[in-house]
């Protein structure tokens, strides 16, 4: 599954993915953002990995959001953008894309 | 308030008020020296480390290229973002840079790069978006004397009325910042479009349908040739805030070299994010 977000003003985030078992698994986050450093992409991987397919936008934020360590920068992009990304790759999967 | 407040003449040029920022340093110019694209993004890394280690002044670097290349992002996938089989047949080299942000699509003279390696300390104080503007404002002015309306557009993009000219990244190591940035020259829009997959989504705030439409080139903005524009952005620099030809040494040639090998040029890099 891909799942892509924009955020406006801002910068690209891409989300693919396989959903087993109703779960999040093989999850590669991408895109022309920025993050300092670089390791805070892991977390954002790391917390989405797993993830049920099931929650809703803002309980997949907030997943994220407490996945980045305190004092990472993340520019361009943000745990809302994500989220919306994860969705539309559900929903496209589901409905085919739009 | 005093009734004869002095009347002050704008004499300089070009000062801005970040200028002591850049001028309490002795900043060496590298110029464009043709390389392998996995020479160019090493290079970034050495040079930061080494102005980290105070082993290097800050230094102001022009990017040569010995082949077609496309520079993707410290964060971009490469199948979202290439078409890779193009890509083979056109002889364009794949390499991933050490900043975030987006892909370029680079032929040798076709594109203005250039890097800015400086201590960390000289943007304290800065947010992340304000050093963005600040290591370009510069250019901006460079680019007004030639006539181009350009101005920055947040959080990393030059642009202008007559379109996008470039966008900037950056990476922080050891102390020390690198700024780079991309200008496009000449624009082989026939190829650019079918090497990089630009989708609906990344134009979806642009008002644009395609990614050539948003992009001024440099050549036609200024009817300039290349080397021109870049003598121009390095007199510029000289001028306002000090410039001494540099020349790479050879422990930085060799250390990049290293990292090639190491790194740069290893598919566990480039694939990093397949």
């Amino acid at each position: 599954m891909h799942g892509e977000y924009k955020t406006p003003g801002g910068k690209l985030v891409i989300v693919d993915f396989e959903v087993i078992e109703r779960h999040l698994q093989k999850v590669q986050v991408s895109g022309d953002f920025f993050l300092y450093p670089d390791e805070a992409l892991d977390a954002i991987t790391g917390a989405l990995e797993g993830m049920s397919a099931e929650l809703r936008e803002t309980e997949i934020a907030r997943v994220v959001s407490e996945a980045i360590p305190s004092g990472t920068e993340v520019l361009g992009t943000s745990p809302e953008a994500i989220a919306i990304a994860v969705q539309r790759a559900i929903r496209d999967a589901v409905e085919g894309p739009h | 308030m005093s009734a004869k407040a002095p009347i002050r003449h704008v004499v300089a040029r070009h000062d801005g008020p970040g200028d002591d920022r850049w001028k309490q340093y002795e900043w060496k110019l590298l110029p464009p020296t043709p390389l392998d694209p996995t020479m160019q993004v090493a290079l970034d890394e050495t040079l930061t480390l080494a102005v980290g280690r105070r082993d290097r002044q800050p230094t102001l670097r022009f990017w040569g290229w010995t082949s077609r290349a496309v520079v993707l992002g410290r964060f971009q996938s490469v199948r979202n973002e290439v078409n890779v089989n193009v890509a083979a047949e056109e002889g364009i080299v794949l390499v991933r840079r050490i900043s975030g942000g987006g892909a370029m699509f680079i032929e040798p003279e076709g594109a203005i790069t250039y890097s800015i390696h400086a201590p960390e300390e000289m943007v304290r104080g800065m947010t992340f978006p304000e050093s963005y503007a600040f290591f370009d404002s510069w250019v901006i002015d460079a680019l007004q004397e030639l006539g181009v309306n350009a101005w920055y557009a947040p959080l990393n993009d030059i642009t202008s009325e007559g379109g996008k000219i470039g966008g900037a990244a950056q990476a922080r190591r050891g102390g020390a910042v690198l700024h780079h940035t991309t200008m496009a020259y000449q624009m082989n829009t026939e190829l650019m479009s079918r090497v990089l997959r630009i989708g609906k989504e990344k134009l979806s705030d642009k008002g644009v349908k395609s990614a050539e439409k948003r992009i001024g080139p440099l050549r036609q903005q200024t009817e300039l040739e290349r080397d021109v524009i870049i003598q121009h952005l390095t007199g510029h620099f000289r001028d306002r805030f000090g410039l001494a030809n540099d020349e790479l040494r050879d422990d930085e040639m060799n250390d990049a070299h290293v990292r090639v090998t190491e790194r740069f040029g290893a598919e566990e890099w480039l694939y990093f994010l397949p």
